[in-house]
């Protein structure tokens, strides 16, 4: 079978293409001065929304920033957001539809298991995502993806930064004991944490340190005195533990009555950062907090400065949390890869972040080429009841570590190997 | 000894804690043979109701105000109670079991909007009121008063209920409409009006939960799932409907969790969900069986 072109359809041919070209051009132009989407894929609803919304409130502080500075390479940056509901089916699906329109630069991760999924499928997708906080170490050692970045703490920086300062200040505390939340997260903070204080300890102190087995306590339980009963039959000084959330709160509320806390010299925790304090008020414990930011310790530093006043102003929240300054992070770290790459082409953005410096809301961070970690300072700061203070908590005291002395040597695709910490 | 003592007391708390929640779930499914899985819910917006009742009065209470907030949260959802009898279960009454339970679990997550919306979500949290924020020593066994103060609170409530279905005359014509709401018809009962006044109850009963045991937990959102999956296996374990049944489920549930965790530490919160799972294998209707039934 042959067709025959007449010459009156090519005329209407070349007369259609003719009359089309200027749009396609126009649109590929506005494609390339237009705004740069970022997709947020975080939680926007569920169990975890509170964290979602930090995240929320940091990205759009950090867009306003950059776009009120110019944009990047002349072109503002826009955000589009999916609800992950932090379940890996629904950050899946909302990845890659983003993908699908056109949307290739996300964040806004902050649930291990999201980030973990995520690996594969941007790789197949062609997509790239920076987590705003997700604690597994797997991220960036045996299930590392070059299409993962995460810019905010590596889970031993944290933890091994919480030791080193604790055993600075407190050379005498060498009995040491865990509650620790029964899964992945909650063990591998364990596992950090007793490596961490056996080095750490001799290395200052030259005595052992003495570490009981860890309490492990089930996730989103209505109920620990079993648990605080374990703990309080320990014969220690100190305790740690990577609770977190409603259920840090309800074990500090029911084991306040038992006295655990009369009884030790010294609490650790992992991450509330101020969700045990603002809930607990005058009844909050004293402890040491990790924290992914502490906007005290970076007074004085612009964009911290900034994003502690623009959350304020926005929320009415004295109290932000360190996700939003992680997802702030992850605006600049793409402003910075985008501006080296001088492209949005994921190929481009992943080499440009690799090594990337950029300036953050906790100073300058750079991304290792290695393993697309971020070496950033690990914060802590220590939180006691006040009388005086207006909500009924004071922070009294807070450190800022140096970020390149509390990280472990890069390994990606190797577990974590806790003995060279 | 004293290891063995606070053993038995912790199991007694997570018992006693568990069957304020679960009395009012047994009732209603005694009576009107639904799985409320809004249950929770309403426990939830209860404990929020006296938190806003404490904050109202300043904050710190006496013991006599925790009791009057935790009342008024019991008369609050129980008001709730009424509007969902009239908008939505009485409209389940006669459909298949599917319906209620997809209808009764988009009202919790109701519940979990209108929770976030009016309080918002962040964790809060409520001391016991002084009188309860102390230690009562045992030998050389210590138990906070405000624990004592949950196991009484269990017990003095299935007295109460047992007072209440088998000694009273409104008991005992809800025991006739659960056992035949038909025959209980045709001999001139009001059977709707039983229906409502069960499920105003049971919703108060979830209120008065709520505003009793504000203080033992954080408050979120998330707290009407925290205790419904214990509550509803104290209620399958006691079998379905009976307060005595659950009553019992919910000590020896408490009691198989509360020595799990002491002699198996490393397994915490396995030991509920492997008894559930032995005791319907052995016992497939319940401890109480369903001719107990309320």
């Amino acid at each position: 079978m042959t067709y025959r072109i007449s010459r009156r359809n090519l005329v209407k041919g070349a007369a259609a293409a003719g009359l089309a070209m200027p749009f396609i051009n126009l649109r590929t132009a506005a494609a390339q001065d237009g705004p740069i989407t970022i997709g947020i894929v975080t939680p926007l609803s569920g169990p975890v929304q509170l964290i979602g919304n930090f995240v929320r409130q940091g990205a759009e502080i950090g867009v306003a920033h950059i776009n009120a500075n110019g944009g990047i390479n002349g072109r503002q940056l826009a955000l589009e957001f999916r609800d992950s509901k932090a379940n890996p089916n629904d950050a899946s699906v909302a990845a890659r539809e983003l993908i699908g329109s056109g949307v290739n630069l996300q964040l806004g991760t902050i649930s291990s298991a999201v980030a973990l999924a995520m690996g594969p499928l941007l790789e197949s997708e062609g997509g790239v995502v920076l987590t705003s906080g997700a604690g597994t170490e797997k991220l960036n050692h045996e299930n590392y993806n070059a299409h993962v970045f995460r810019v905010g703490d590596s889970p031993v920086s944290r933890n091994a930064g919480l030791v080193r300062h604790i055993v600075q200040s407190r050379p005498e505390i060498r009995k040491w004991g865990g509650i620790i939340p029964d899964h992945e997260y909650g063990r591998t903070t364990w596992k950090i944490f007793d490596a961490a204080m056996r080095k750490i300890v001799p290395e200052l102190t030259g005595e052992e340190a003495q570490i009981a087995d860890p309490i492990l306590v089930p996730y989103g339980s209505g109920d620990y005195r079993n648990y605080i009963t374990q703990a309080m039959r320990l014969d220690v000084e100190g305790i740690y533990t990577s609770v977190y959330g409603g259920d840090a709160v309800t074990l500090y509320q029911q084991a306040k009555p038992f006295g655990l806390f009369d009884k030790i010299d010294v609490l650790l925790d992992s991450a509330n950062e101020f969700l045990v304090a603002t809930a607990m008020k005058d009844q909050t414990p004293a402890h040491w907090s990790g924290f992914h930011w502490y906007y005290e310790a970076n007074k004085g530093n612009p964009l911290s400065d900034e994003l502690y006043a623009q959350y304020v102003e926005r929320t009415g929240n004295k109290y932000p949390m360190g996700w939003a300054a992680e997802a702030h992070a992850g605006i600049m770290a793409y402003a910075g890869a985008i501006a080296k790459a001088g492209s949005t082409e994921t190929g481009d953005v992943i080499a440009a972040l690799k090594g990337l410096e950029f300036d953050s809301a906790t100073g300058k961070r750079r991304i290792r080429a290695e393993d697309n970690q971020a070496v950033k300072n690990a914060e802590l700061a220590f939180i006691e009841p006040s009388a005086s203070a207006p909500d009924g908590f004071a922070v009294t005291d807070y450190v800022s570590l140096d970020g390149e002395k509390v990280i472990e040597p890069a390994t990606p695709g190797q577990p974590l190997d806790t003995t060279i910490l | 000894m004293v290891d063995i003592g606070l053993t038995v007391f912790n199991g007694l708390a997570w018992g006693m804690a568990t069957f304020l929640v679960a009395a009012g779930l047994t009732l209603i499914f005694g009576i009107l043979h639904i799985l409320n899985f809004a249950h929770g819910g309403f426990f939830m917006i209860g404990a929020y109701v006296a938190y806003s009742v404490m904050l109202a009065f300043g904050g710190t209470m006496p013991l006599w105000l925790y009791l009057v907030a935790a009342i008024a949260a019991g008369i609050a959802v129980g008001g709730m109670g009424w509007g969902v009898d009239k908008l939505i279960l009485r409209r389940l009454r006669h459909v298949e079991d599917a319906y209620s339970l997809i209808a009764t679990y988009a009202l919790l997550l109701v519940c979990v909007g209108a929770v976030q919306l009016v309080w918002g979500l962040n964790y809060l949290s409520v001391m016991p009121p002084p009188a309860l924020n102390s230690v009562v020593f045992l030998g050389d066994m210590f138990m906070p008063t405000y624990t004592i103060f949950i196991i009484a609170c269990g017990i003095l409530a299935f007295i109460g209920l047992e007072i209440f279905i088998s000694h009273t005359e409104m008991g005992r014509l809800i025991r006739v409409v659960a056992a035949d709401p038909w025959m209980a018809k045709l001999l001139g009962l009001n059977v709707r009006r039983i229906y409502l006044v069960t499920v105003v109850f049971s919703f108060a009963l979830a209120g008065l939960a709520g505003g009793l045991l504000m203080a033992n937990q954080s408050l979120s959102p998330e707290l009407g799932g925290i205790f419904l999956l214990q509550a509803f296996g104290v209620v399958i374990v006691g079998g379905m409907g009976s307060i005595r049944g659950a009553f019992i489920a919910a000590i020896l549930l408490g009691m198989i969790e509360s020595f799990g965790t002491y002699f198996v530490p490393q397994y915490p919160g396995i030991f509920f969900l492997v008894a559930l799972a032995v005791i319907l294998l052995i016992k497939p209707e319940g401890i109480m069986g369903k001719e107990q039934t309320a």
